[in-house]
């Protein structure tokens, strides 16, 4: 196997006397679609935080490319490389879409004053590409807060591309969307690493859509992991089948 | 177009002094000028969404700064204020990262504070500052062998430095600069994944608009030609947080307005100050309550710009 | 210096526990709970100075009436502004500069002064204890306690006590979010109210009074953590005790200053406070 993208090794994380993270650890390999998946409160969201640097971990490790980046800022987290996008929408709402990307690309780019003033030579992202990609195109000088549900987190996606960056995390991407909303979700997923490249970290509560992409899966259960491997191997996990007891979970 | 009406009314009042003559306007007019830079300092930390309780003492350090680098160290009037408004900035620049790592409520209570110690400063430290009794003698405004002894030389210098500082603020407001900021006020948690050093950004604005007040602050100091504490308290806060309210915070326009229609009052009512708080209070809870993006919300939306 | 320090730090948790209240439940930085502690005083001023109601009677109603005033004004005013931090202390602090130059209109600008409705000393391990004094501080615990019980006991008291703590669970509690409004900043003004006027035969009476303990409250609750019930308790005595100790010790700049200092090192520290939730 070639060297992890991400690295995640024993983090734990606790609020108070809650663990909401126990001593999870898994590996993300460069142009790999990774899931999490786990019943609601199972800690992913928490992980997701902890990743992107917004909460500390209290113990444990993460790695990006090699790099110890526990405990980092999340602005240094998305500097390196590792776009997010929210569980609730979290776009520009008063701004168009272009305004909105536009955002994007100075907020990574001139990421502080100094910044600003040394003038990065970093080429500008492709803007129009990114909408055409997002199928945004014609949506452009609409204002993202008029948009419907699924578009406001399509742009979401487009805001976190403008990083540029070469691992996606989504929380939930598909949460709140309609059945063929959901089918472009995936398919949009997919592309984002065979078109463009970019490593893919999902939580997902929808199971057909993450047991379709996923090329590996990771299992939460109350903070705790109770599975890694491929959607098969999940699938016929008999810890994975009772801790999703009592749900109205269908494993397609 | 609305806007442009604006434009003209704020143009014509500008030169309106001259066609009067008397010099109570003109002194009016001066201490708007003067204002204008101080309360766009103060707006820019609003549309970051701090409350800095801390301009007015940005604007007594301006004052006491370039008034003294002039008095004792012979340094030319123009020098001074640009110097004076060096150290504000500094301090900013040195206090920003504690203090605005903390948002809202606790930052205005820590530069209420700041302020409050600043003002001691001034009154304590006599030798320097004078102390209560003030700081006299401040040599007239001079620039190449011209000596500015009026007030109607006072009103075209604080004029000039109001139509640069508001150019520059509206030049912020419209580059990426305000697109940065206004992203961060909007949402810092989306903002900050981007990879945007948000304490880096704040903390900048907190430079610049300590800057601006110092700018003001000297200009004030060489107007007026002697300093005491007195100016610099909380009162002086209520009338910039009056000015950015009654204008609306949206534009770099509103503040402007707030100024112009605020400065007066106090000379219209010099006699009745128990009015003076009245109107002021009244004006704070009518805005917030019936229009809080300020009087400006009645010329253009804000989408449209200014 | 004890009972002097215990006396302030006790009129600081009441004045504290109300801002903290309002700030919990409302998200709304109450720059106008000075002047609520202003009018209490100066309803003990009319009722038992001007009309010689007796000084307890004169507290309560003094009390009463202010909380009334403070729940016209949350109504009217602050209903609006609920949760938006920035617009809620611009409101409050016109409030603020209203009641003052009502009173500075009816009053003018002198301070003013109300007879002691208790006088003599009391000796406690040779320390000499004004009964005036005394007084106050046993009706301050009395207000403490029966806040307490409130609490602690009734429907209301507990679903704002759960409000503050997390203002999502509000509508778990059953209890209709204006409701709670409403009475969270009309006992917060009662106790500023209450404060006021058990004050009032203490100090000097004017419109500029209530500046000071506003601004004490605010320090106390920002040490013990915004929001925070026990946080504003604990942190009201505390700087009562290190006020009056640090006051006798050094100049009163100096002691400002390094009031100033804690407060930063506490925010620096301990960013919500010593008693405030620990979520970064
Ligand atoms: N800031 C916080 N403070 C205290 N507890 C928290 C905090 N954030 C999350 N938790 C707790 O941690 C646990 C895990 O929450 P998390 O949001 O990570 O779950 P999740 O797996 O994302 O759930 P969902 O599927 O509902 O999104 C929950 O019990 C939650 O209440
Ligand atoms: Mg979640």
């Amino acid at each position: 196997m070639t060297a992890p993208l991400l690295l995640v090794e024993g983090l734990t994380r606790r609020f108070g006397g809650l663990i909401a993270a126990s001593d999870v650890s898994f590996a993300v390999a460069p142009g790999e679609i990774f899931g999490i998946i786990g019943p609601n409160g199972a800690g992913k969201t928490t992980l997701f935080n902890v990743i992107a640097g917004h909460y500390r971990p209290t113990s444990g490790r993460v790695a990006f490319e090699g790099t110890d980046i526990s405990g980092h800022a999340s602005d240094e987290v998305g500097r390196r490389g590792i776009a997010r996008t929210f569980q609730a929408v979290h776009v520009f709402k008063n701004e168009t879409v272009r305004a909105n990307l536009h955002r994007a690309a100075i907020l990574a780019r001139r990421h502080n004053p100094l910044a600003w003033l040394s003038r990065h030579p970093h080429a500008t992202p492709d803007l129009e590409g990114t909408a055409a990609f997002l199928g945004l195109d014609k949506l452009l000088d609409n204002v993202a807060g008029s948009l419907a549900y699924g578009l406001q987190k399509t742009v979401g996606v487009g805001l976190a591309m403008m990083v540029g960056p070469k691992l996606m995390l989504m929380d939930e991407p598909a949460a709140g969307l309609n059945p063929s909303e959901k089918i472009a979700a995936a398919a949009l997923i997919r592309r984002l690493r065979d078109e463009r490249g970019i490593s893919v970290l999902l939580v997902e509560h929808d199971m057909p859509l993450v047991m379709g992409i996923c090329d590996r899966i990771l299992v939460l259960n109350q903070g705790i992991p109770i599975a890694l491997g491929t959607p098969a191997e999940v699938k016929s996990n008999q810890a994975v089948i009772d801790a999703y007891l009592g749900e109205d979970y269908e494993f397609a | 177009m609305k806007l442009r009406v604006v434009y003209g009314l704020i143009l014509l009042l500008a030169i309106l002094p001259w066609f009067i003559g008397s010099r109570y306007i003109f002194h009016i007019a001066t201490m708007i000028v003067i204002m204008i830079p101080l309360v766009l300092g103060m707006h820019l930390m609003v549309r970051i969404g701090q409350l800095s309780l801390a301009h007015p003492a940005f604007w007594g350090v301006g004052a006491y700064a370039s008034a003294l680098l002039t008095m004792r160290l012979g340094m030319p009037p123009l020098l001074s204020i640009l110097v004076g408004a060096l150290i504000p900035s500094l301090m900013a620049l040195v206090l920003g990262p504690i203090f605005l790592r903390i948002k809202g409520v606790f930052f205005v209570l820590l530069t209420f504070a700041f302020g409050e110690i600043v003002d001691l400063v001034f009154q304590e430290w006599t030798d320097l500052f004078g102390g209560n009794s003030g700081l006299y003698g401040i040599p007239k405004f001079s620039i190449l062998g011209l000596r500015l002894t009026q007030i109607p030389h006072y009103y075209v210098l604080g004029l000039i430095a109001a139509v640069l500082i508001y150019l520059l603020m509206r030049a912020i407001e419209r580059s990426d600069i305000g697109a940065i900021l206004e992203s961060l006020n909007e949402d810092e948690m989306l903002s900050r994944s981007m990879g945007a050093n948000a304490l880096a950004w704040r903390v900048a604005a907190f430079v610049v608009s300590a800057f601006v007040a110092g700018i003001s602050g000297g200009i004030y100091a060489f107007y007026i030609g002697f300093l005491s504490p007195d100016p610099f308290g909380f009162q002086t806060i209520v009338d910039l947080i009056v000015m950015v309210t009654v204008g609306g915070a949206g534009t770099v326009l509103g503040p402007v307005l707030g100024a112009i229609v605020t400065v007066p009052l106090p000379e219209l009512l010099r006699d009745a100050r128990e009015y003076q708080l009245m109107i002021y209070g009244v004006c704070l809870i009518g805005f917030m309550k019936f229009a809080k993006q300020g009087l400006i919300s009645f010329i253009v939306d804000k989408r449209s710009g200014a | 210096m004890i009972v002097n320090g215990l006396l302030g730090g006790l009129i600081y948790v009441i004045m504290a526990l109300g801002f903290t209240l309002i700030f919990g439940i409302m998200r709304i930085v109450n720059f106008a709970h000075g002047e609520f502690y202003m009018l209490g005083a100066v309803g003990v001023l009319i009722l038992f100075g001007g009309f010689g109601v007796n000084y307890f009677v004169a507290v309560v109603a003094a009390g009463l009436l202010t909380g009334a005033l403070g729940m016209i004004a949350e109504r009217v005013l602050f209903r609006s502004v609920v949760g938006e931090e920035m617009p809620g202390m611009i409101m409050s602090l016109g409030l603020s500069i209203i009641l003052q130059s009502i009173v500075l209109l009816a009053l003018g600008p002198e301070e003013q002064t109300v007879a002691r409705p208790f006088s003599g000393i009391w000796r406690i391990a040779g320390a000499v204890v004004p009964w005036d004094r005394t007084v106050v501080s046993i009706s301050a615990i009395v207000v403490l306690v029966i806040f307490y019980i409130f609490l602690k006991f009734s429907r209301l008291g507990l679903a704002m006590q759960a409000v503050a703590q997390d203002p999502t669970t509000a509508s778990l509690m059953g209890v209709e979010s204006g409701t709670i409004y409403a009475s969270a900043y009309g006992i917060a003004c009662l106790l500023a109210g209450l404060g006021g006027a058990l004050m009032a035969p203490i100090y000097t009476i004017g419109p500029y009074m209530g500046q000071n303990p506003m601004l004490k409250a605010f320090v106390v609750v920002v040490i013990g953590g915004l929001g925070s019930i026990p946080g504003a308790m604990l942190g009201g005595l505390l700087l009562g005790l290190t006020e009056s100790v640090l006051s006798t010790l050094m100049d009163s700049t100096t002691a400002l200053i390094a009031s100033f200092g804690v407060v930063l090192l506490v925010v620096l520290i301990r960013p919500n406070g010593l008693l405030g939730r620990t979520v970064r």
